[in-house]
């Protein structure tokens, strides 16, 4: 079974899983280490890959995946084809909330090799959010980091009241 | 008050009760959980193609939001336990949590009044320094000022002594010029009586049988009646336009 499905497996107490998607070289591990950094309630696991499918003989032992982050670089035009190849293996209830679509290296637009509109209307199509960043810097870094905690918290079901779809709505609405 | 929460909770055998529930509730939870996660599997995976994904995507979006809504809707407030010492637990929990949250915000209103404090003094030491400045350089500017005046009468007075230096000089070279033009006027118009002399003189050891001069204009007349009244010359008898050196010599 290759296909990625929310809700597949049982939750584990008081834990949130990430899954970073993206080939750029060390980006992913370096976010994942600051992610890792931040101060918060709950044990995050972060899993890493550089595309989808996942490979499917672990699959036994892989914990339930709460939020999906699309990475995208910009200097690099097969970042995007990646992760649009790698959509494909991705169950549709999770596009409810739980994806992300993260444009890495924005401190260099002068290298840009990706067409923009095509990013904008990958975010717009599969109704996730496009979050810009630049993890060179160590601000951007932090910052992305808490945001991306922020919203693993709400996909895993840990603020009351706040649902993924919900808070999805809010942020495509306004994006 | 808060002693009669503490022998509320002190109360050993109310809070293993309590525990006991509590875990019995968290149980029956879970066990829903895994009533709903089995019929979550019992659905198809579903995945989207590129070409319709945002159409299909955005109809199970509307599918969902109107299922959460009406959930919402519906929804009751559950009370978390009906046991009072979870509920004191919990009440007391919630007021620590709240007196931490509190302290934190003292302690950062604090730290932030001590740094408002010390830049406060630093910008008073600073405007003092700058209220000395401009002291300090008034007085220099009042200083610069009174030179400037020192000086500029100094230069005044310099001015003037060299406009009447210069004037000097320019009535020098016109007495000069005015005393050159007169002397040539004079050289011109009555030349010097020694030439008359010399004539008189040259006219008697030349021919001292014929030593009278005939007075012509070149003779200064004043000059010629000075001679004439010392008797240094005499009038020719006959003609009164001719004149001799009186004969010393003889």
């Amino acid at each position: 079974m290759a296909v990625l499905r929310p809700f597949n497996k049982l939750p584990e107490l008081n834990s949130a899983v990430l899954l970073l998607v993206g080939s750029e070289g060390d980006f992913p591990q370096k976010l994942a280490e600051t992610i890792l950094q931040e101060k918060r309630d709950f044990t995050v696991n972060i899993h890493i890959a550089t595309s989808l499918p996942l490979p499917s003989e672990r699959d036994h032992l892989r914990p339930r995946i709460d939020m999906i982050v699309f990475m995208i670089d910009i200097k690099n035009k097969h970042s995007l084809k990646n992760v649009e190849d790698s959509l494909a293996h991705v169950d549709a209830r999770f596009f409810l909330g739980k994806v992300c679509f993260l444009v890495t290296g924005v401190g260099r637009v002068n290298c840009c090799s990706v067409d923009m509109n095509a990013v904008w209307k990958l975010g717009e199509n599969y109704c996730s959010p496009v979050l810009f960043c630049e993890l060179e810097l160590e601000g951007t870094r932090v910052s992305t980091a808490q945001r991306l905690l922020r919203m693993l918290q709400i996909c895993a079901g840990y603020v009351p009241g706040v649902s993924a779809l919900y808070f999805n709505t809010l942020m495509t609405s306004f994006s | 008050m808060a002693e009669c929460i503490q022998d509320v909770i002190g109360n050993l055998f109310s809070t293993i009760d309590a525990k006991e529930e509590l875990l019995g509730e968290c149980e029956s939870i879970w066990k829903l959980l895994e009533e709903c996660q089995n019929q979550l599997l019992l659905l198809g995976t579903e995945t989207l193609l590129k070409s319709n994904a945002k159409l299909s995507l955005l109809m199970t979006r509307v599918r969902a939001l109107s299922v959460e809504c009406h959930q919402w809707q519906n929804r009751c407030p559950e009370l978390s336990s009906n046991n009072p010492d979870v509920l004191v637990k919990l009440g007391k929990h919630e007021l620590q949590k709240a007196e931490n949250d509190l302290e934190m915000m003292l302690s950062t209103v604090e730290s932030k009044n001590r740094r408002l404090e010390q830049d406060l003094k630093r910008q008073q030491r600073w405007l003092e320094e700058q209220e000395k400045i401009v002291d300090a350089l008034t007085q220099i500017e009042q200083e610069i000022k009174a030179q400037v005046e020192e000086i500029s009468q100094k230069s005044w007075k310099k001015a003037l002594l060299r406009e009447l230096q210069k004037k000097m000089l320019q009535l020098k070279t016109r007495k000069k010029d005015l005393l050159n033009t007169l002397s040539k006027f004079l050289e011109e118009h009555f030349p010097l009586p020694i030439a008359a002399n010399k004539i008189l003189v040259s006219k008697l050891m030349d021919t001292p049988h014929e030593p009278y001069v005939k007075i012509n204009d070149s003779f200064w007349v004043p000059y010629i009646e000075l001679l004439l009244r010392c008797g240094v010359a005499l009038r020719h008898p006959e003609d009164p336009n001719r004149i001799r050196l009186e004969a010393f010599h003889m």
